[in-house]
């Protein structure tokens, strides 16, 4: 091939995609330049002055306020939803956001914060829970494996730092790209360590099969690492108007419970306490020896452990089938209790289904679904 | 994931046939096929760039970032396009002339893209490569069953040459644009339904 | 070179007698996928029209005045393609900027109409057939109505069928391709009232 030719397509290819580049970065420049906005929030509980032009959820994080994300913006969770009482540039209610805003929601202003720009100054109404929520590096001082898919992670938080929870909440983990995975994601956990030890978080994570943050956890995370977390977030923690808590997980599911357990037995509340965790074999148990501990020094709690499928050879003498079995047999009302569940929607489902037969109400039944 | 080569084949000719089953590649696919001559070099030349372009997509996608690969697909399809459109102006310019802006076209369609994005992006080279090649072979067959019916039926000859001695009525309509929709409906009523069948026969197995 | 055929016959001719759709298959990909609604079948078609009014002029400029002078037509393709999707992305921010409504409405479809054959197409029948600069915009006008035209016709019709009862393996492409048939017959009758191929 003639050597000119390759040269002058080259670099005439190059020129124009060069020029091509510097056209949008100028008309992004010029046309994204909405310029200062300030934005009042909470009727000037908070006021702050930011740059337009991103949107509303990464404008808030930017300035350290996290409003709640599962999916990263891309408008698959409905958790980042703020009041927006006034900001023109926010524009109508976008098709993306029609399937997580019921109409009082629509008429209340909530809007979802990853879909709308900030583009002037406006008036938001966030929850003051929210203002709570911290970013925090930590470093992973131990991991250990529970069973043969679960591991605890202990986590430090940074010299003179302390996160601030109510047990049964989570925190988002942000993974770090790794082998084929370029980008960071972020997932939620809950957090399975005491709300009164606030320098140390620890969590329960289960392999899920292909799942970005699980297999970065399983295979590439490793001791002495430093990892990112923020939160505290979610709705899921004690709310104690009862003399008895009946407890339902499976699985990981465990995490949120034990740190709740610990909450009751450490502020020396008087509640009942029934904890049922289900797993499908003998394999999939673990903190056995520290429940039944529990249950000897503590006698308002108790421990039933129940196994869908028990091997054989593993001479299982606990309860046997789903847990949804052991819960219908040994609870009668839902006078006076409340319940808390942690766990699959299928097993969620089938839980709420019993209990609420058993005529526990709507505001007596709290779940952390996966 | 290594696929075998005879699954990847037998996937991208029947079972999942970019443009019966997959409803892609169209635009070209009606275009040209009213002559088997223009549809089998159109054919040809879209396996042909599907295959070059997903080997080299698949070589370089560890090191393409995230945020510009799109734009890197598209630049390293137009490439092979305009390397055929150049071979086909050199070589083949009556056909070349006939098939127009169609060529051109292969860029936007949507069949490399979609094996680029879908296939290449996890799999080695060579298994991309073969999974390019047989997809647009796939179109290719598509677009000859196509082309027969149109041009036997329309012109009365097969690959140019006449065969009125079958006394065939040529039908015009078959030229034109509405036949082309007509027959692709057709085949893709036939297919859809055929395995709508296999579903439901497997479900109550 | 440039033919002497009067803009407004070659607008109203890519509209009925050379429809994109009906005639020349291009933009058939986001034609069936969106045609089943009416309402977002109506968004793509305006936000196509206007895709295509504006890439036609630019790239007529940048046919005359760039790609011909430095006698780069070889490359023509993938200056073409990079030119359309640099103008999707600025007419995207400009939208949001100043027409934020209409950006709520079509914002989402911008993206998808920078792979539309449809685009590339008209750019590259304006090359082949050496329009001048106002017959090359009303060119792009015309075919953006035309396909504008034929998309809502399709999604009216795929509404009702929606309900309808059909032979196994029809509903879908299958009928969706029919129909087009069916319609791109009928448009057959117009053909003859202006000659521009």
């Amino acid at each position: 091939m003639d050597f000119l030719i390759v040269a002058r397509t080259v670099i005439s290819l190059a020129l124009v995609s060069g020029a091509l580049a510097v056209i949008v970065s100028v008309a992004d420049k010029v046309l994204n330049n909405y310029g200062e906005c300030k934005l009042d929030i909470n009727d000037g509980q908070k006021q702050l002055t930011v740059e337009g032009g991103s949107s509303l959820l990464s404008t808030l994080a930017g300035q350290k306020i996290f409003i709640p994300s599962a999916c990263g913006g891309k408008a698959t969770c409905g958790l980042c939803k703020v009041q927006v009482l006034s900001g023109t540039g926010a524009g109508q209610v976008l098709p993306t956001e029609e399937p997580y805003l019921t109409e009082k929601e629509k008429a209340d202003s909530y809007r979802l914060s990853c879909q709308i720009k900030v583009k002037s100054d406006m008036r938001l109404r966030i929850p003051e829970e929210l203002f709570n929520i911290r970013e925090f590096i930590c470093e992973l001082v131990e991991i250990e494996d529970m069973t043969y898919d679960i591991k605890r992670l202990r986590l430090k938080l940074p010299k003179g730092d302390e996160i601030n929870f109510k047990a049964g909440q989570f925190v988002q983990l942000y993974t770090k790209p790794y082998g084929k995975v370029k980008e960071e994601v972020f997932r939620a956990y809950s957090i399975s360590s005491k709300a009164s030890e606030k320098d140390h978080l620890e969590l329960l994570i289960r392999l899920v099969p292909d799942g970005i943050c699980t297999t970065w956890v399983h295979t590439a995370l490793k001791e002495g690492e430093q990892v990112r977390v923020s939160g505290p977030y979610g709705d899921f923690f004690l709310r104690g108007d009862c003399e008895e808590l009946i407890m339902v997980a499976g699985g990981s599911g465990l995490a949120p419970i034990r740190s709740l357990v610990y909450d009751v037995i450490e502020k020396g509340l008087p509640h009942k306490m029934r904890f049922f965790f289900g797993a499908n074999t003998v394999k999939d148990l673990y903190y056995l020896e520290e429940f039944t501990r529990i249950e000897k020094d503590h006698p308002q709690f108790s421990f039933i452990p129940c196994v869908a499928k028990p091997e054989p050879e593993a001479n299982w003498q606990g309860e046997s089938g789903f847990v949804t079995v052991a819960l219908e047999n040994q609870v009668d009302t839902g006078e006076a209790k409340e319940a808390y569940l942690c766990g699959s929607p299928g097993m969620l489902n089938a839980c709420i289904k019993i209990l609420k037969s058993k005529g526990f109400k709507d505001n007596t039944i709290f779940y952390d679904e996966f | 994931m290594a696929e075998n080569p005879r699954a990847i084949i037998k996937r991208n000719l029947f079972g999942e046939n970019q443009v019966l089953r997959q409803i892609l590649g169209i635009c070209s696919a009606l275009a040209v096929t009213n002559t088997m001559r223009n549809s089998l070099v159109m054919g040809i030349g879209l396996s042909f760039v599907t295959a070059l372009s997903s080997l080299t997509l698949s070589a370089m996608r560890n090191i393409i970032p995230h945020r510009i690969r799109m734009l890197v697909q598209t630049l390293v399809i137009a490439a092979y396009v305009i390397f055929l459109d150049l071979l086909l102006k050199a070589y083949l310019p009556d056909i070349s002339k006939q098939l127009g802006p169609y060529v051109g076209l292969i860029i936007t369609n949507c069949i490399i893209m979609g094996r680029a994005e879908a296939y290449a992006q996890q799999n080695p080279p060579v298994a991309a490569m073969l999974d390019g090649l047989f997809a647009g072979l796939g179109y290719t067959l598509v677009l000859m069953i196509i082309s027969l019916i149109r041009e036997v039926m329309g012109f009365g000859s097969v690959f140019g040459m006449d065969i009125n001695f079958l006394k065939l009525q040529t039908w015009t309509i078959m030229i034109m644009p509405p036949a082309a929709f007509f027959i692709i409906g057709s085949l893709i009523w036939g297919l859809t339904a055929r395995a709508q069948r296999k579903a439901r026969k497997e479900e109550r197995a | 070179m440039t033919p002497s055929i009067s803009p407004w016959i070659i607008f109203l001719a890519s509209i009925i007698t050379s429809n994109m759709i009906l005639a020349n298959f291009l933009g058939m990909c986001s034609y069936l996928s969106v045609s089943t609604e009416y309402k977002t079948a109506n968004g793509l078609g305006m936000a196509v029209t206007m895709v295509l009014v504006i890439t036609s002029a630019i790239n007529w400029l940048v046919y005359t005045y760039v790609i011909i002078p430095l006698d780069l037509v070889y490359l023509q393709y993938i200056i073409f393609i990079m030119v359309i999707a640099a103008l999707v992305q600025i007419l995207e921010m400009g939208m949001d900027r100043f027409l934020p409504d209409l950006h709520a409405k079509l914002g989402i479809f911008l993206p998808l109409i920078t792979v539309n054959c449809a685009i590339l197409g008209a750019t590259l029948f304006q090359v082949i057939r050496h329009y001048g600069f106002i017959q090359a915009v009303l060119f792009g006008l015309g075919s953006g109505l035309g396909w504008w035209l034929a998309i809502d016709m399709l999604a009216a019709m795929r509404e009702k069928l929606a309900k309808a009862k059909l032979p196994p393996g029809m509903s879908g492409p299958a009928i969706a391709f029919i129909i087009t048939g069916v319609v791109a017959m009928a448009f057959i009758g117009f053909s003859g009232i202006f000659v521009i191929q």
